[in-house]
């Protein structure tokens, strides 16, 4: 770290976000062993497909910090533009912090090819999480392996997504983005699905 | 003075390479005096010996009539008047004046004469000055563009500045009796031979009264003391601490503030519009039907705009094509004698010259202007006279054309000319004045500042005119021996006369410059024959205008052509080159990047290129990496001949400016038409060049042209073909169509 | 809603969504700050806000209230220059100077928090601003010469 002077502004970009009022998401696993594992690889498929999709997978990307555009308002797949880079704080703390211009905003910014905002701190989902590119498999085994989730469980992979409003932006990003596929509570529920059958993945024998 | 329209008529046009023939004029009429505009308010006890300098009791105001676009002239005027007149440029208030036929563009003629500017003799130089005499006494134009302010302003402000020092003195001597001869001017007073210092100022009232001294000699460049040197530029202080205004930052009591939508089909109608949504929103005050569209005025600029994105339009269709790929197919259509603009170039017989043959087509797309500060315009009309704030090149025209929307007399219209956060070309054009005119006129006595977004600045810029060439370039025992090049062109003046309701006669030369008028004197064959199309999107001047798209052709071919007979391609275009001081620019810049061929191995390569404009010769060199990601700029020389450095400075910043505005553009820029509007809304779909992708940079200024030049346009030709020639030297990968990233990623 | 600008309390009566930048120049007269874009393209709209630079046409009105904003004509005048305004005029870097506020005030914001930064550094906090007359050389001229002025001082 460099100096006090950035010290101080991570701090205050890590802050604690503020919950928004309005997504009230409802955690409510189904009974133990009430699911097949036939049944959670296809709950797994369609996190899958949300996990992948460019609103999500943009920001998941690896250790070159570097967010991506892709998907159809962007046309041709490249890396943000204006040579951002996160940095390894991932908030753009050592480089430029995405707060620049993804300035903290409750309500949503819908002019078209604006900085996407939220009312939370934008930044890049940590480096263990890398999503951009990777199959099935490979987003599968990261995501149900405490040592790679941030030491979470299925239930707690699900709270997560209630309080990090910055991932119910997916769902509704304004500006003529395409959302993210199905809805938060369905994702959640196949969150959930997929937790009961034991977090199955593809490539499990 | 006579509308612009009328003296059209006479067939007579800047810009055409119809001479004039036939048409009689006294030489007094040529030749007599105007009017000094300064006279009409001059104070009691003030002098003002000439348009360019006022004295009074207080202070000095030196008069910097052209219009500064950020290419420094505001600066560079007053200091070509401060230089003779003996003040330092702290001293003295310096202003843009008012617009008047004093201030008129001697410049222009170099351009409106079938001579090429490198063309110096004795006959080229008499057509000029029977262009420019003829221009004087039936057309004097005020107006900045093509490089022009420099040469325009060279001679007559350095002798505006003689005759005031000059004065001065006269009244020094009237007043203490000593001889002129014994008198010296320094920091801004006279000084008597025993050192008595009497200011300026406090000799306005007595210089005011002698008739100007007008015989003056100017002095010897190895004496300046401020011109060729470093300057600080008089608006760098202001443009670092955020104090300069521009026209978007006009202020005033009483102002509303509005903004427009026309058709973004441009030309096409608004069939409809429903408001109804908008006039609800907070802050509007109005919406109003203007010319093409709508204006929304209202308290802040950020509600009218969003207003005015509540309004749902119905726009008729676009009056040419509506698909981007038509206007190429159109242009393809083009070569035909029936089009044949001119057939500009003829050397010896490309048809039997010798050697392999090289073919080619090149396409060069629109590309938008789109300056930083987007465009604007503040009008106050009232019933006795309408003033108005903008950063404009054509200053007179624009009182005119105002005064045709209010019906004022011309006289009656005060244009307060600013700053522009640049320009580009764009603001040679009037339609944001004309509306932002009507919006005034229909609300009199209320100041009103029209403000586009940077969409409809976007929606609404006449772009860089579409351009494809196609050319056979042949070449024997490792020599280039013929250049055949044509190039179909949308044509910009014939666009820009029709918003003015002028038609123009003879070959529009913008549409071979560049290419007709590269030297290549040792060239045994040359064709360059322009063809004119009309029908496509409205197009204006874009910074180089004809020069950057036909550079890009001619260059590019000839580069082809070089490396097909196997030569070394600064070598061979030293070789075909045969204009001394075009030779000397492309040894510079050979010298300063140590050239040694184009391919330096490791996936490394550096592309020349030469390019001829507004009189000036420029050679640069691109240097190159291809890595796993993309095309790296590394590195850029700049060689140019501009005939006299005033600010070495200001210089060297529109080399690199000016190449990194080829460069940027040519890499990732362009306006394409998709149901009749331009599809790119705002700069994330239309970048040029950030500072990450910007190479080092290094430029060289010679001065052995006879006659002084300008530069803000001229680095631009050879930018793109200079980095196209370099990734075929790093890549094998020869590019022909710009941008470029469609074809090769950029890192 | 309140908030302090360049050290002056000022109260304003706007919509929550009106974006900072058109506070500053239209409610406020402050037009040193520039509209170029509209949407963080170009940072020609760049303040500092609490201490960092923000693009304030991205901030909403709501988010500034009982904020700290520093524009342009904050950071230094002609007659006492900031030291980063007083490299930009030691190397003449500006041309049609209509960015420059926005790169001044990103440029101070880079050294406040690097006061060391190398090429690859000021090339990834600069990018973010745009100058269509292509000043970018004399801008990292003047950013390096202003690092050394401010670890001097």
């Amino acid at each position: 770290m460099k100096t006090i002077g950035l010290a101080v502004v991570a701090a205050a970009l890590f802050a604690a976000p503020v919950f928004a009022a309005g997504e009230n998401v409802i955690i409510d696993p189904p009974a133990e062993g009430s699911v097949s594992v036939e049944d959670g690889l296809s709950a797994w498929a369609r996190v899958y497909e949300v996990a992948s999709h460019p609103r999500c997978s943009n920001c998941h990307v690896g250790s070159d910090n570097r967010p991506m555009w892709s998907g159809p308002s962007y046309g041709k797949t490249r890396p943000h533009g204006m040579n951002i880079n996160a940095g390894d704080s991932r908030i753009g703390v050592e480089t430029i912090q995405c707060s620049t211009c993804h300035s903290y905003r409750e309500g949503l910014n819908d002019t078209p090819h604006a900085a996407p905002q939220v009312a939370m701190n934008w930044q890049l989902a940590p480096v263990e999480a890398e999503w951009f590119g990777k199959s099935s498999v490979e987003v599968c085994n990261q995501l149900r392996d405490p040592d790679r989730n941030g030491g979470r469980d299925y239930l707690e992979t699900a709270s997560h997504l209630d309080h990090d409003l910055i991932l119910h932006w997916a769902w509704n990003p304004g500006g003529g983005r395409e959302p993210a596929p199905y809805d938060l509570q369905s994702h959640v529920n196949d969150v959930l699905a997929w937790g009961v059958a034991g977090t199955p993945c593809p490539d499990d024998e | 003075m006579g509308r612009l329209r009328t003296i059209g008529r006479r067939s007579f046009l800047i810009g055409s390479a119809a001479v004039l023939g036939g048409v009689a004029f006294g030489v007094y009429r040529a030749n007599r005096p105007f009017e000094n505009p300064n006279l009409a308010d001059l104070p009691e006890g003030a002098a003002s010996f000439n348009p360019w300098v006022i004295i009074d009791s207080d202070k000095i105001t030196l008069i910097a009539p052209h219009a500064d676009k950020g290419q420094g002239v505001f600066s560079a005027q007053a200091a070509l008047i401060a230089e003779e007149l003996d003040v330092e440029l702290d001293q003295v208030e310096i202003s843009f004046g008012v617009p008047d036929q004093a201030y008129f563009n001697t410049a222009f003629a170099d351009a409106a004469v079938p001579f090429p500017q490198y063309d110096f003799s004795d006959m080229a130089e008499g057509a000029r000055g029977f262009v420019g005499g003829t221009l004087r006494a039936f057309l004097p134009i005020m107006g900045t563009g093509g490089s022009s302010a420099m040469p325009d302003s060279y001679d007559k402000l350095r002798h505006a500045g003689a005759v005031a020092r000059e004065t001065l003195k006269a009244a020094a001597a009237q007043q203490s009796g000593i001889p002129t001869a014994e008198l010296k001017t320094e920091a801004g007073a006279v000084i008597l031979p025993d050192g008595t210092s009497l200011a300026y100022t406090a000799l306005a009232g007595v210089a005011g009264q002698i008739k100007p001294v007008t015989d003056v000699t100017l002095k010897d460049p190895s004496d300046w003391r401020l011109l060729g040197k470093p300057m600080q530029r008089v608006d760098m202080a202001a443009k670092s601490t955020g104090t300069q205004n521009y026209g978007i930052d006009h202020q005033m009591d009483g102002l509303l503030h509005a903004t427009i939508k026309v058709n973004p089909r441009q030309g096409g109608v608004m069939n409809g519009y429903d408001d109804s949504a908008a006039r609800n929103m907070r802050g509007v005050i109005d919406i109003i039907e203007i010319t093409g569209g709508v204006a929304v005025v209202a308290d802040n600029t950020w509600r009218a705009i969003q207003a005015a994105n509540g309004i749902e339009f119905d726009w008729g269709p676009a009056p040419y094509p509506a698909e981007q790929a038509d206007h190429w197919d159109v242009l393809s259509n083009s070569f035909t004698s029936e089009k044949l603009n001119a057939e500009a170039r003829v050397v010896g017989d490309v048809d039997a010259a010798p050697g392999e043959a090289v073919t080619a087509e090149y396409r060069s797309p629109y590309v938008a202007h789109a300056p930083l500060e987007p465009l604007n315009a503040t009008v106050l009309v009232t019933d006795e006279r309408v003033d108005i704030w903008t950063g404009h090149q054509v200053q007179m025209m624009l009182e005119t054309v105002v005064a045709d929307i209010t019906g004022h007399a011309a006289e009656n219209v005060h244009l307060h000319n600013m700053f522009m956060g640049g320009s580009f070309g764009h603001r040679l054009e009037f339609d944001f004045v004309k509306q932002a005119a009507e919006i005034a006129n229909s609300m009199r006595g209320t100041p009103v500042k029209m403000t586009y977004s940077r969409e409809e600045d976007f929606a609404h810029d006449f772009p860089r005119h579409i351009t494809m060439g196609r050319g056979t370039g042949r070449h024997k025992d490792g020599q280039v021996t013929s250049l055949d090049v044509e190039i179909a062109a949308q044509s910009v003046l014939t666009s820009q006369m029709s918003r003015l309701g002028i038609s123009l006669p003879g070959p529009d030369v913008q549409l071979h410059e560049g290419a007709w008028d590269v030297p290549n004197l040792n060239l045994p064959n040359i064709r360059v024959r322009s063809y004119k199309e009309t029908g496509l999107a409205p197009v204006s001047s874009w910074r180089s205008v004809g020069a950057a798209p036909n550079s890009f052709v001619y260059d590019t071919l000839l580069d082809e052509t070089i490396h097909a007979a196997g030569a070394d391609p600064l070598l061979e275009r030293i070789r075909l080159m045969g204009h001394d001081v075009s030779v000397k620019v492309l040894e510079t810049v050979g010298e300063m990047c140590n050239w040694s061929g184009h391919d330096l191995g490791d996936g490394r390569g550096r592309g020349v290129a030469y390019a001829f404009s507004f009189g000036v010769p420029v050679a640069t060199v691109v240097e190159v990496s291809q890595g796993d990601a993309g095309i790296k700029l590394e590195e850029v020389w700049i060689a140019a001949d501009v005939g006299t450095v005033i600010d070495p400075v200001n210089l060297e910043n529109l080399a690199f400016g000016g190449t990194i505005w080829g460069l940027g553009h040519a890499i990732n820029s362009e306006i394409t038409y998709a149901d009749g509007m331009a599809q790119q809304t705002n700069y994330h779909a239309h970048e040029g060049m950030r500072m990450y992708q910007t190479p080092k940079m290094h430029f060289t200024a010679l001065e052995n042209t006879p006659k002084i030049k300008g530069f803000g346009e001229p680095p631009v030709p050879p930018a793109a073909p200079a980095l196209g020639n370099a990734i075929f030297a790093a890549t094998g990968k020869r590019l022909r169509e710009m941008p470029f990233h469609k074809f090769i990623d950029f890192v | 809603m309140r908030l302090t600008v360049n050290g002056q309390a000022r109260e304003v009566d706007v919509e929550d969504d009106m974006p900072l930048l058109w506070v500053l120049r239209d409610e406020l007269g402050l037009t040193g700050t520039k509209y170029g874009c509209g949407i963080a393209q170009c940072g020609a709209c760049t303040v500092h806000m609490d201490g960092l630079a923000v693009r304030s046409c991205q901030v909403a009105a709501a988010t500034a209230d009982g904020a700290d904003i520093v524009t342009i004509e904050g950071l230094g005048t002609p007659e006492a220059l900031h030291a980063v305004q007083a490299a930009w005029v030691e190397h003449q870097v500006a041309q049609c100077g209509y960015c420059q506020s926005g790169q001044i005030m990103q440029a101070a914001s880079l050294l406040n928090l690097n006061p060391t930064p190398t090429d690859d550094d000021i090339d990834i906090v600069m990018s973010g601003n745009l100058c269509r007359c292509g000043t970018y050389p004399r801008i990292r001229a003047a950013v390096k010469t202003a690092a050394v002025k401010m670890q001097g001082a």
